[in-house]
């Protein structure tokens, strides 16, 4: 069905486009800051099958920033160099990020954030989803359901980085909303399940019986929390368990009614920021990505917003299977 | 050491001498284990959490995977090289044998899931072949290992996300995931796979002749050259059962965590490397054991558990890993200085 929704939306494009096909086609970047996590796979994957791509009125490269700021400013040069139209750019360092962000701007190349905000006033654009926002829905999912009282324990991610920081912020600003629950450790799992779950299985171990709920800062670690519970021979039906992004296994776990998550939609992130940057490239381009439609409280307004918050996903038992199905085309 | 004042104030000089080297030898042979019982010491008296049944369970559980490494990654160090391809190994044999064992119809390749067994065999054949790889560029063609292993943890992660375009390989069968989720007796499987591997690495250093080539390859090549020993094939073969034990540990991974990562084991390798040094074995090759690796990992996962026990921020662990590092080394070097 949807494939079928995407042909017929391709050949309408591609009618469209026979009499500009002489046009000039844009040559996008877009340096991510590292493609080793299944989220940015994603992202990645989907920039590749939007539609103006496929088509062919712009041609993306995708760049893995290899989780070094050093490494993505040296791609912002190439692509300086190059003479992209427009930059596409999830920082990994939100500061060393802005450095980046001037040298494209000095060169007169529009740079469209996504994922990760630049902590800079030239960024063009940004197209993402509001991580202190994620942080608080996951918190008060775990606080709801543990009736607001008992003991939490959280898990975080690279302390430092800026979405850490964020969903952090979100955690606090849930919790502070029940002053009865309990912090009983707070500690970074570097956003590895691996990690977590040994982490996870000390917790148990330090305090038995007491923990009610484990917020995750993203899949993987809530994940590996949910591995632990059940090597320890406890019932993960015992314990409230959020995490964070919509990857596969989560969808799978929030099936199997073991944890809730909140999707992040790489998708609409991706071709989101792919219409702004070409919009900004070329002022006569028009949308063609699905995803406003699907979004309409974020509405295109013609690229000229200077954030396009994309929309988080409860994942619930009611529409896991339509996000698996989705996933696995 | 205050043994050793005593013996000094009441005896001839000459026995003095013996009896601090004496000493000097327990301490270097023995200190590793006896730090291990004063860090355990000081750790259940600080938390009562520590020595409880289920406690010591997770540490070796814990500890299984960076042990397996370990050892493997030992007889490359007993040999003088270095294996540092070891943690890309444990994502590449950890995903394509999640692969076969997988009921997902999208993850998996055609057919699965495929037996435990052919999903096990097939992640320690991949282990092997990059074994083979970085083996035979080091022996055959004398490029240090350090680039081969550094080329190769770069192209093995690079195949891990070509394999799956990134993506992770979820819902394993039950029967894949026994080996690392199971417990026989009370005890979990992967602790019986780790003293597994350990027992059959000890016979084979300890009393095989293959075991004393290796030392004697690390020790002094040369010297192991002309008495007849096949250095190329020794220093090949180091680097198989590195790679093997990696697979080994990979598809132990995705058994614990129930899905092939490809981010899963980025820098384990420098664990591995950690409990090796810190274990006793010297980087320079012909000296070690896999007993010291053993407590090198235990002490390492000890040392997170029980940090983690006392809720000590997680910064202070690498802090700690990285003087100990250092410091193994340091009694390395004063080892060396003396047999010189």
């Amino acid at each position: 069905m949807k494939l079928l929704k995407m042909g017929v939306a391709c050949a309408v494009a591609l009618t469209a486009l026979t009499s500009v096909a002489e046009a000039k086609q844009l040559k996008i970047g877009v340096t991510l800051y590292g493609l080793k996590a299944e989220f940015m796979q994603l992202w990645a994957a989907a920039v590749k099958t939007s539609p103006a791509v496929k088509n062919g009125m712009v041609e993306v490269t995708v760049f893995d920033g290899r989780y070094d700021p050093l490494v993505q400013q040296e791609q912002f040069a190439t692509m300086i160099s190059q003479k992209f139209d427009a930059i596409i750019f999830a920082p990994i360092d939100a500061d060393a990020g802005a450095t980046a962000v001037q040298m494209a701007h000095d060169a007169g190349i529009p740079v469209v954030g996504t994922n990760t905000r630049a902590n800079s006033k030239l960024l063009a654009s940004y197209v993402g989803s509001d991580d202190v926002l994620s942080g608080y829905l996951e918190a008060k999912a775990v606080l709801t359901k543990i009736g607001c009282k008992g003991n939490v324990v959280i898990i975080d991610g690279p302390i430092g980085i800026s979405a850490q920081i964020q969903r952090s912020e979100g955690n606090k600003k849930a919790l502070a909303e029940c002053p009865n629950v309990k912090i009983l450790e707070e500690k970074t799992a570097n956003w590895s399940r691996a990690e977590a779950q040994a982490l996870m299985e000390n917790w148990l171990t330090r305090y038995p019986k007491q923990i009610d709920g484990v917020i995750g800062q993203n899949d993987e670690m809530a994940l590996g929390a949910i591995e632990a519970i059940k090597s320890q021979g406890l019932k993960v039906s015992d314990f409230v368990i959020a995490g964070i992004d919509g990857i596969t296994d989560a969808l799978l776990a929030v099936k199997a009614g073991e944890m809730t998550s909140i999707l992040q939609d790489a998708r609409a992130q991706a071709m989101g920021s792919l219409d702004v940057a070409a919009k900004l490239a070329d002022p006569s381009y028009k949308p063609q990505a699905d995803i406003w439609a699907q979004y309409p409280e974020m509405p295109f307004s013609d690229g000229k917003l200077q954030n396009y918050s994309v929309p988080w996903t409860p994942v619930t038992a009611d529409n896991v299977d339509r996000l698996l199905a989705f996933r696995s085309k | 050491m205050v043994n050793v004042d005593q013996s000094e104030d009441s005896a001839p000089t000459g026995i003095v001498r013996q009896n601090t080297a004496i000493w000097r030898v327990i301490l270097k042979k023995y200190g590793i284990i006896t730090a291990f019982i004063v860090l355990c010491a000081v750790l259940s008296v600080m938390s009562p959490y520590f020595l409880t049944t289920q406690n010591i369970l997770n540490v070796l559980r814990q500890s299984s995977i960076n042990g397996i490494l370990a050892i493997g990654v030992s007889f490359v160090i007993l040999t003088g090289g270095i294996d540092l391809s070891v943690g890309s190994v444990v994502a590449l044999a950890g995903i394509i044998g999640a692969s076969f064992a997988t009921t997902s119809p999208v993850a998996g390749i055609a057919g699965a899931p495929y037996p435990a067994v052919l999903a096990i065999l097939v992640g320690l054949v991949v282990g092997l072949c990059v074994g083979t790889v970085s083996g035979t560029v080091v022996a055959r063609f004398k490029v240090p290992s350090f680039v081969v292993t550094l080329g190769m943890l770069s192209s093995v992660r690079g195949l891990t996300m070509l394999y799956t375009d990134g993506k992770p390989v979820p819902s394993l069968t039950p029967s894949f995931r026994w080996m690392g989720t199971s417990t026989v007796l009370g005890i979990p499987v992967p602790i019986f796979i780790l003293l597994f591997v350990f027992a059959i690495s000890w016979w084979v250093l300890t009393k095989t002749r293959y075991g004393r080539y290796i030392y004697a390859v690390g020790g002094n090549p040369r010297a192991a050259s002309t008495s007849g020993i096949n250095v190329r094939s020794i220093r090949r073969s180091v680097y198989m059962i590195s790679g093997v034990t990696a697979g080994l540990a990979g598809l132990l991974l995705s058994a614990r965590t129930g899905s092939g990562l490809t981010q899963a084991g980025i820098s384990y390798e420098l664990d591995a490397i950690a409990a090796v040094v810190i274990g006793g074995t010297s980087l320079s090759g012909g000296v070690g054991s896999v007993t010291g690796t053993l407590v090198g990992t235990l002490i390492i996962a000890v040392m997170n558990n029980g940090l983690d026990l006392l809720g000590v921020d997680s910064n202070y662990q690498q802090f700690i890993k990285g003087l100990m590092i250092v410091f193994a080394v340091l009694i390395d070097t004063s080892r060396q200085k003396e047999a010189e």
